[in-house]
């Protein structure tokens, strides 16, 4: 297991491969919910558990399930369950622990379900931390931190978005590019600017 | 017969998924950087949405209300299965070109949108098309977007370079291109909307 | 009764009448004069032909949209000419004549006009479109001429040759400070940048809060980390060269993009520095002043909203 690994999959996953900068995974959710602050962040907490935690069930039942069985062709249809699962179980704990918390979320926990980040963190887990059918030395480390990673790389961006499109709510702009396409635009220009950390090497 | 085709119109025009629903983004930018990929995604996802779409729409009444959204997502994970396997059976150069986003056609938007909006409230032969139209429209956006990104951002056209002395902006290959791409399309779509 | 949370009051420098606006824009443009006569002198009348290039397309670009969106033409108040010119400043000396053109409209038209025109863009427009031209054609942005020979001999500058690891003989800090150097052609003068800056901080029209701590905390970080072992780097080498001093002081002190807060800046200026080190010890590009000062302007409107200071009478 190699510390300077850690280090590449931090800078990878929250700057230069940007889950949605870089990725697009998890566009739908950015466009929409970066409008204000407070939302983006209770989205983003959210989105981070999501995928911290499922990256390590998917990694589990790769690993333990789908390779010795010769199953890996339903590994789209395993990891979706399991995150389907997962967020329905979520939901349930959290409307159970903090009734105040679950409204505060609203309809953006079961939204995280069909957020392309998690899926496809849980996917490229499997694609990069695995070879040949067999785990790569320190596989489940880096799953769970790439899990992380992602998390912290989709609250970056949705912040960053969010103190922005809360500035330019008193701003004149003009009407055609209101709303999304300048939030792409803005998305754009900071994709360019995070392509700055590119070809990192510690 | 009239009535069918409407359906099948309106996902290309007045509901085209990418430009006037925004739905389904994040394959549409990641995949369109050459035409071919473009074209390759577009039909994948099409038979995935006409998949679920038929098939949802005949079991809508046996599904319980409290879990359809997991019931929907074992449907289209099962095409999405069958045309992941396809793909890296017939035509694994296109497969690896698309990489995880083949698998993630899962949570596209479109596929789960129109099975939630209208898959599981209309008849088996609507949904047929509107899932054919709603494909078709995906499909076009995939190509009018890839078309520009691969000849103004690499210069070729289908993977040929017709004009040798172009310098193309490879920005437009990055994602950073395809972001702004994205954004003047929605801007240039929402002022001829209003022009209307 | 207006909803009071509308208002934002901010701390100085409070800017009361249009005129002054623009009289500082043309102050900044002044300012600017020396760092482009030395750039020319340097390299040639090519780096002439950028500069007028750069500048006329930002002026029409900007009096073009204005009209097509029906807004007032404001192309007088010296901000578009300050983009053109910045966008020429950070572009190598020997560039085809549809660079600067692309770059000024690119700049003006996405990185100002779709946010409002000015006052309303987040990101700074010349680098906006520095970046832009960078990504888009990588080749032309990065063949340097070599300083004082007018011709089309070719240089790679001081910080590209470091980090590809040719740099074998130590440059004399004398030339990296006159601008004898492969570079843009705006920020290889170090001399005549600083005659510049003295001059807006003097009049007043920038502090030094930003421009000093971005340029100290890049000292601090490359003397710590940038040589062999801890505490033995060149820092002042790190100093002079790139576009670090023409970005602490022309590019990174735009009111519009950087924080209102001495506090604020103070934050801004540490981060620009902080990401400049890193990308140049440890990232890909040889440079990073203009990725750092567009990643902070990102975080301005966060700066800002955590440091404002309190407004009596409002909880």
């Amino acid at each position: 297991m190699d510390v300077t690994q850690f280090l590449t999959i931090f800078i990878s996953a929250v700057f230069i491969y940007n889950v949605i900068l870089s990725r697009f995974l998890g566009l739908c959710s950015f466009i929409a919910i970066s409008k204000e602050t407070r939302p983006a962040l209770a989205m983003s907490l959210a989105v981070m558990f999501v995928t911290t935690m499922s990256s390590i069930i998917t990694w589990f039942i790769y690993r333990f399930l789908l390779i010795p069985y010769n199953l890996t062709y339903l590994r789209t249809i395993s990891f979706i369950l399991v995150i389907a699962t997962f967020v329905q179980f979520v939901e349930m704990v959290i409307r159970k622990i903090s009734p105040p918390l679950y409204r505060f979320f609203g309809i953006y926990l079961p939204l995280i379900t069909v957020n392309c980040a998690v899926l496809g963190v849980a996917v490229l887990n499997s694609e990069m931390f695995f070879a040949n059918n067999k785990a790569v030395a320190g596989s489940f480390f880096y799953s769970t931190f790439q899990g992380i990673c992602v998390g912290l790389g989709y609250t970056l961006a949705m912040l960053l978005m969010s103190g922005i499109r809360e500035r330019l709510e008193l701003c004149n702009i003009p009407k055609a590019v209101k709303d999304f396409p300048l939030a792409f635009i803005i998305a754009s220009i900071m994709s360019l600017s995070f392509m700055g950390f590119n070809g990192f090497k510690f | 017969m009239k009535k069918f085709i409407n359906q099948f119109l309106k996902g290309i025009i007045r509901e085209n998924p990418t430009f006037v629903l925004a739905l389904g983004l994040c394959p549409t930018l990641a995949v369109s950087v050459s035409v071919i990929n473009g074209i390759g995604m577009g039909i994948a996802a099409t038979f995935v949405l006409l998949g679920s779409n038929v098939i949802i729409a005949l079991i809508k009444n046996k599904i319980p209300e409290r879990v359809r959204i997991p019931c929907y997502i074992v449907v289209i994970a099962t095409f999405v299965t069958i045309t992941e396997l396809t793909m890296k059976a017939y035509s694994p150069a296109l497969n690896r070109a698309l990489g995880i986003y083949v698998p993630l056609i899962v949570v596209n938007c479109i596929v789960l949108g129109r099975a939630e909006a209208y898959a599981s409230k209309a008849s088996v032969v609507n949904s047929f098309f509107d899932g054919l139209g709603m494909g078709v429209g995906f499909t076009l956006a995939l190509i009018l977007i890839s078309a520009i990104r691969e000849f103004l951002g690499a210069g070729k056209i289908l993977g040929f370079t017709p004009i040798k002395s172009f310098e193309p902006a490879f920005v437009l290959a990055m994602p950073s291109g395809a972001l702004l791409l994205i954004g003047l399309l929605l801007g240039f779509f929402n002022l001829i909307k209003r022009e209307k | 009764m207006q909803n009071q949370n509308n208002l934002v009051v901010s701390v100085s420098p409070h800017l009361h009448k249009d005129e002054s606006v623009s009289k500082i824009m043309w102050m900044v443009v002044i300012s600017l004069i020396p760092a482009g006569a030395a750039g020319v002198f340097i390299f040639g009348l090519t780096a002439l032909w950028a500069i007028i290039l750069g500048v006329v397309t930002a002026l029409l670009t900007e009096a073009v949209l204005q009209v097509l969106t029906k807004r007032k033409v404001t192309i007088l108040d010296g901000s578009a000419f300050i983009t053109g010119l910045l966008l020429a400043y950070n572009l190598p000396s020997r560039v085809p004549f549809w660079l600067p053109v692309i770059g000024a409209i690119f700049s003006i038209a996405i990185g100002k006009q779709v946010f409002g025109g000015l006052g309303q863009n987040i990101f700074n427009p010349a680098l906006v479109g520095r970046v832009f031209l960078l990504a888009c054609w990588p080749k032309y942005m990065t063949a340097y001429i070599a300083p004082l020979r007018y011709d089309a001999v070719t240089q790679a500058t001081p910080l590209a040759a470091l980090k590809e690891g040719k740099l074998i003989e130590k440059i004399a800090t004398l030339d990296l400070f006159l601008g004898k150097r492969g570079g843009c052609i705006g920020e290889v003068c170090i001399l005549a940048l600083l005659l510049g800056a003295a001059f807006l901080l003097i009049r007043g029209y920038i502090s030094w809060h930003i421009p000093i701590t971005y340029i100290f905390t890049t000292g601090v970080f490359t003397y710590i980390f940038g040589g062999k072992g801890l505490f033995a780097g060149d820092w002042l080498f790190h100093i002079l060269t790139g576009g670090l001093v023409l970005g602490a002081f022309f590019m990174a002190t735009d009111y519009v993009t950087s924080p209102l807060t001495r506090k604020g800046q103070i934050i801004f200026g540490i981060g620009c520095g902080l990401i400049t080190s890193v990308i140049r010890l440890w990232g890909g590009y040889p440079e990073g002043a203009s990725y750092a000062i567009l990643m902070m302007n990102a975080a301005t409107p966060f700066i800002d909203r955590y440091t404002k200071s309190r407004v009596y009478g409002l909880k």
